[in-house]
Parts: C-alpha cells; structure tokens; sequence
C-alpha cells in the first residue's frame, strides 16, 4: 500500500494499533505520555500534503489519527466486556460440544402396528424378590451410632458447580496437619456471600470429610492468615476477621491456624471477657479456686494496661470546657487546654462588657509552674478543682530550675466543670505532673508546703 | 418406580436430589456427605430418574432431559433430549432401558426410543398439561394425570385409552402402581388420595382394567407426591403441609405414621429403600432426610443445596440375606 513506506505512518499506525486492540489498557498507560519527539519526526518522512506545520504540531501531540483520549475509555470497555462474554459462550460450546443433542422427531410418520406390539408387548410382572437385605439399611444399622458431622451447616457455602453464583477460589494450607500432610494445599471454592467464619466452617467440613482422622476444634479456634504460594504463614499480619464477607478479600492463598492461646486480644472484649469469668466464678463455688487466681491475676493485669494506657495518653493535647471561678465568685466559661507541656487557658464569649472585672484573659503557664491540682469540693452535678501555680515577677522563667526563687508568688485557680469532666482533667493533671520530673516536683511541693505554713492555711 | 435388583457390577447406592438451585448432588447415604456435584445450568431440575441399569440419571427441566452418566467424573450432561416444548414434568423407563417416556406442559407423552431400533416416535396426546406418568410394571400400559384432573390409561400396543376422573377439575398431582401391579393411587391438588385395584395387567389377552378401591383425605392441603413402598405394603403421600404420610396398604389404607418436622416446609418427593425400612424426604427447606419408618425418627440430613428440593431419585443396592 502507498502508506507502507511513509515510516512516520507506520510508526505511529503501530503504535495506534497497540492502544486500540489492547483491552488491559496497559499500552495506552505506557504510551499516552510519549510524543514522538520533533527529532524523530523530521528524520522521518513527512506527508508531502501536510504544509500546515500547526496541523502537524496537533496530530504529534495526539499521537494518532482518529484515537482520542476519552474515547479510548470507552473503547477499553466495550473490549473486556466482549472478551469475557466471548469466553462465556465458549465454554457454552465446549459444554454443549461434549454431549450428544437428540432431538425428537415430531414431523416423522407414526410407528407401525407390528413395531409397537414388538416394542410395547406386554410383560411378566417379576414376582417378589427372594431374601435379600438392602444394603443402605445394612449401612445405617452400622453407622448408628456415629454422630452428626459438626461441620454439616457449612456445607452449603460450597461454591464447587454452583452455576451463575460469584464464588471465591482458595489454596487453604492446614497448618494443623501433621507434616507430610499440611505441605499440600487444599482446593476450597466457596459463595462470595459467605463470611470469613463461614469459609473457615466450610474448610473444617472438607477437611473432616477428606482427613477423617484428624480431630478438629471448633470454628472459633482457627483463624485464616494471608499465606505465600510455598505455605508460610505471613505472621505479620493479623488473621482476618471472622465477621468480615470473603469478598472483600483478594486473597487466593490462606493458612488455616489454630489459635494457641484463647484469649482475644482486643482491648473492647476482653474486659468483658474478664467480668464474665468473674461472674461465672462467683456463681459456681467449689470449683473455682484455681479460676479465681486466674481471674484475679487477670483483673489485675487488666488494671495494670488500663492504667498504661492512660499514662500514655496522658501528656496528649486535651481541651475541656469548664468554668473557671473568679475573684469575683462569678464563672466564666473556659476551655482548659492540658498538654505534656503547657496550662492553657482561653475564655468562651467574652462579649458581655458590663462584667468587666469577670473577665478573664488568655493565659498560658509551663507545666513545671504548675505546684498540683486537686478537688475541692464534690456536689451531686458538679465538681470544683483547684490548680495551685508559681508566678514569677516579670515572668522569669523557672523551667528546669531545681529551686525556686525566692520572689515566687503562689496563686491558685479554681475550677468548676461536670463531675467526669473534673476527674479526668485532675486525673490527667497529676500524671503529668507526676512524668514532668519527680526530684523537682519534690521540692516544689515542699517549698509550697512551707509557704503554706507561713501563710497559715487559706 | 420400584426398586429393582441392582444390575451387574453396581454396588454403590445411588441417591440424589435436585431442585431449584441449578445442581444435582449424589450423596454418600450413611454419612451425610455430597460425593458429587453435577451442574445443571439452564433450569431448574422438575423430576430426577435413575435408569434400571443404573448407569444414567435423567434429569426432566424446561423443554429438555439431559442424561448424565453416573459412571464418570464429568459434571455436565452427556445427552441432551430436547424438542419438547414448555417443561418437561416426567420421566420414566422401560425396565431393561430400551426407551425412556416423558410427559410435559404441552400435554404430550413421548416413548424416546434409547436404543435407536425406531426412527418412528410414538406419543399419546391428553390435551392438558401432564402432571405425572406412572409405567404399569407390565411395561405396556401408561397412567398419565392431568391438570384436567383426569387420568388416562393408554394402551400404547393398541394405541387405545381409557379416562377415569375421580375428582372433577382438581388438577391430579401424582400417580402410583404398587410393583406388583394390582393397585393404582393418585394425589390431587385438594389432598385426596384414590386407590383403584388393577385387573388384567398381568396376561396379554385380557384388557387391564381398574376399578375405584378407596379415597381419603391424605392430607388438607395440596399432595405433592405418592409412592407404593417395594413390598408393597406402604403408600407414601407427601404434602405442603410439612409432612409425609405412610398408609397401610394392606389394611384398608389406615394411618401408619406421620413424619414431621419443623421447618421442614413442603415435603416435595420421597423414596423408600429396597426393604421398605427407611425413606428419603426432600425438602423446600434445601434439606433432604432419611427416616426409619417404624420409628418415624430422622436418622440423617443431607445437607448442601442452596435452594429447595424437588426431586429426589434412589436405588438401593441388594445384598443377600
């Protein structure tokens, strides 16, 4: 063809080609970006019609003739869907190829006498039959006693023939196994629908049907883990949820493990956990000895992480709305800013001005100026606490310092806030105080205490 | 159909169910588990049958009966019958294989000739939709029901018929011949059961006649099946009242028991086995059972399919005394 020779043409027919007929839109990803560069393009031939050097700037740029960008999505489209429903209709023809179709003959001619009387002569009713025992009630008289598989229920979560229903395949790997079994991966197809727990159900059923001697635990002690091709276990991950639907995972191999240790490790359940013991403990009294040390210890352990974790937590940034009462026994609305590091406090609506001396500034202290904070006083809705503080004249610093200076003036604001409001913030205050540094926090203290007895107690 | 002496070579029982969710599943009958799984993709499955020399099971859906052969591993039909229009609602078979007959929504019964000896068909036509066909043991005789309610005896050596109708204008359901042919039952859409007695079928000069013997009322709703036990000496009804019924058919057709279970729903075909001991159930709750007919104790569930089961087929196998 007269275009053949043109190797700009070609090139870019090529090219063109590769975007249009690829239905992974792979190629389109790879080449979109690349222009032929202006180089290339004057080495090559040009179209002797294409005087329009703007024109020709233009089809570099897109790279073909008649593709466009977005309307190569659409192309995209319509080819996975072609492909897929191509495949489907082979697999129709290589079903229906490999059964014989016989079709009834409705427009042929009537038997004739003689064939039918041959065919449809009528016969000996055989006579009843000698003794002979049946074979199934042999079976179940044999099998009386055996029980029902516990794993019957999963059975139907099957997705092995199941026809026009999404299904998921999966390599499982029984690590449970014993050796020369577990290295080889077991073929499960299960329902799309189904749930983690489910797929796990399903597992033990084939397992219990393809390795009979095996004892299985119940579904709730194995877990599904994201496994490589070769069978080990990929520990870093945690096993996935039980409750979670199989298809939102695009996993095809797993590990079956059973769980060692009972205890779920999530911090919501297992404080329930606990008090369910303890309840079932207390119930039942002779037994319980040994499961109430346990319980204990585990009470006590619990309290230890809760109390970690509020530890942790503690020199985080919090705000909290509170009241602050001033000297003049009014409350301002307050939030009370509490970090690792600093007191802050910033007044709400500070609009009214007929309250003029209520009216309370912005202000900030370092933690380490911070002497305590204690509550005052509980009511049945509330709760006051006090921050007792230093102030330094001309607001020299005193962070780091071991000792006071002399010229410390000691101050104290007081709080009112909602009664978990103020225990939390109270709780918060002191462990942080408590982290800050404990030899000078000592001294702080002492060094209160004797300006307190100087003072007389206020 | 009754349960015959197992051919050469077979000594796995066969059973298996279908329905409504697009398989047919065989089952080991002792342990409850699925052996195998066969697709049936294009419908949902009206009537299983195994054929006498137990090496097909023929499956009667929407306009085809696909044959699959019980021998291989392979998942899909091996033959494929089709032709007939509407749904296919029986399916039956000459008791040495030779041809196979089918009844379906288009009020025709077709004699399919398996060997291929005839290029010539041979049906009868009813003129209302076929509901069930039954075999006479004699193998010359056909009893079709209608949803006319009518049940017709077609001679199909003469090419002659006979009409009987026991209950005007409700549909008949389902109809039985006791392996020794001398009774015939029917179930209709009221749950009445009619027993005639047969007479004539055994010698070829003698016309068969039948002539009304007992009616009851099975059940209060809609029967869905009926079956003689192989000794004869039981008639199953099953219902969409949940439950199976076993008369006594030696015995003026009295109560024997009556087999429950809760959430059972509609209880849509049963099998009895060889020594009329147990019986298969299967079940719109996707469940089939086995029961101990004396004791009207489930003895096993058959547990797999995703959605109601409308067929079940059965042969036991023979072992000797």
């Amino acid at each position: 063809m007269a275009l053949y020779d043109n190797k700009y043409w070609l090139l870019s027919h090529i090219r063109n080609s590769f975007i249009s007929t690829d239905d992974t839109g792979m190629c389109e990803l790879v080449m979109v970006g690349e222009n032929l560069p202006d180089s290339l393009v004057d080495a090559l031939d040009k179209y002797p019609d294409t005087d329009d050097s703007q024109e020709e700037d233009d089809e570099i740029e897109h790279e073909s003739y008649d593709i466009q960008l977005d309307s190569d999505f659409n192309v995209r489209k319509f080819g996975s869907n072609m492909s897929s429903w191509m495949e489907k209709m082979d697999q129709k023809r290589k079903r229906a190829g490999r059964s014989k179709n016989i079709k009834w003959e409705s427009n042929a001619e009537k038997m004739s006498d003689e064939d039918r009387m041959k065919m449809f002569a009528k016969q000996e009713i055989p006579k009843e039959q000698p003794a002979f025992k049946s074979l199934l009630s042999e079976q179940i008289q044999n099998c009386i006693r055996m029980p029902k598989n516990p794993f019957m229920e999963y059975s139907k979560f099957d997705g092995s023939a199941q026809v026009g229903v999404p299904v998921r395949k999966y390599k499982i790997f029984l690590t449970m196994l014993p050796e020369n079994q577990k290295n080889y991966p077991m073929l499960v197809v299960c329902v799309a629908t189904a749930k983690i727990q489910e797929l796990i159900g399903l597992i033990c059923y084939k397992c219990s049907i393809v390795y009979g001697d095996f004892p299985l635990q119940p579904v709730s002690s194995y877990g599904l883990y994201i496994t490589e091709e070769d069978g080990e276990v990929d520990r870093d991950f945690p096993c996935l949820d039980a409750k979670e639907c199989v298809a939102k995972f695009g996993f095809t191999c797993l590990g079956l493990v059973e769980h060692k240790n009972n205890k779920i490790v999530t911090f919501e359940n297992s404080e329930q956990l606990v008090m369910r013991n303890l309840e079932e403990t207390l119930s039942s009294s002779e037994q319980a000895s040994a499961a109430l040390d346990e319980s204990k210890q585990l009470i006590v352990d619990m309290e230890l992480m809760k109390g970690h974790e509020i530890a942790m937590i503690a020199p985080l940034y919090q705000s909290y709305r509170a009241f602050i009462i001033t000297k003049m026994r009014s409350k301002v609305e307050i939030h009370l800013g509490i970090s690792g590091e600093k007191l802050e406090i910033d007044p709400v609506h500070q609009k009214n001005a007929k309250f003029v001396l209520s009216r309370q500034k912005p202000v900030s202290h370092h933690m380490d100026c911070i002497g305590s904070c204690i509550i005052t006083d509980t009511k049945s809705s509330k709760t006051t606490f006090r921050i007792d503080y230093v102030s330094v004249p001309g607001n020299k610093e005193i962070v780091g310092s071991n000792s006071l200076p002399s010229n410390v003036s000691m101050k104290h604001y007081d709080f009112e806030a909602d009664n978990a409001t103020a225990e939390e913030i109270v709780q918060k205050m002191n462990i942080i105080l408590d982290i800050r540094s404990s030899t000078s926090r000592k001294e702080f203290i002492a060094t209160l205490e004797k300006k307190k007895e100087k003072k007389g107690f206020v | 159909m009754s349960g015959e002496a197992g051919a050469i070579g077979s000594d796995q029982i066969i059973f298996a169910t279908g329905g409504y969710d697009h398989t047919i599943k065989l089952w080991q009958t002792h342990t409850g588990n699925c052996q195998k799984t066969l697709q049936h993709a294009e419908s949902q499955v009206n009537m299983l049958e195994i054929t006498p020399d137990r090496r097909y099971l023929a499956a009667a859906s929407y306009q085809h009966i696909r044959m699959f052969d019980l021998t291989t591993t392979n998942q899909n039909h091996d033959f494929n019958y089709e032709g007939v229009p509407k749904n296919v609602t029986a399916v039956g078979f000459e008791k040495n294989t030779k041809w196979m007959y089918s009844g379906g929504e288009d009020g025709k019964v077709r004699i399919w000739d398996l060997r291929e000896t005839t290029n010539n068909p041979h049906h009868y036509e009813v003129f209302a939709p076929v509901t069930c066909v039954q075999l006479h043991p004699n193998q010359s005789e056909v009893f079709i029901g209608d949803q006319n309610g009518t049940i017709h005896m077609w001679d199909m050596k003469t090419d002659n018929a006979d009409q009987y109708i026991p209950d005007l204008d409700n549909m008949i359901i389902d109809l039985a011949i006791n392996p020794d042919g001398t009774h015939l039952a029917a179930v209709n859409s009221k749950g009445r059961c009619f027993i005639w007695s047969i007479s004539g079928g055994c010698k070829s000069e003698e016309r068969t006649t039948i002539l009304p013997k007992n009616k009851f009322e099975a059940h209060p709703r809609q029967a869905l099946k009926c079956k003689f036990s192989p000794d004869s000496n039981y008639l199953v009804t099953t219902s969409s009242d949940q439950t199976a019924k076993i008369w006594d058919a030696k015995n003026n057709f009295k109560l024997i028991k009556e087999l429950k279970h809760n959430n059972k729903r509609w209880v849509w075909d049963a099998a009895f086995s060889s020594d009329s001991q147990y019986l298969f159930t299967g079940s719109s709750d996707n469940i089939a059972r086995l029961w101990n007919v004396k004791d009207g104790t489930i003895e096993r569930e058959y547990v797999g399919h995703q959605k109601a089961i409308t067929t079940i087929a059965f042969r036991d196998v023979f072992v000797p005394a």
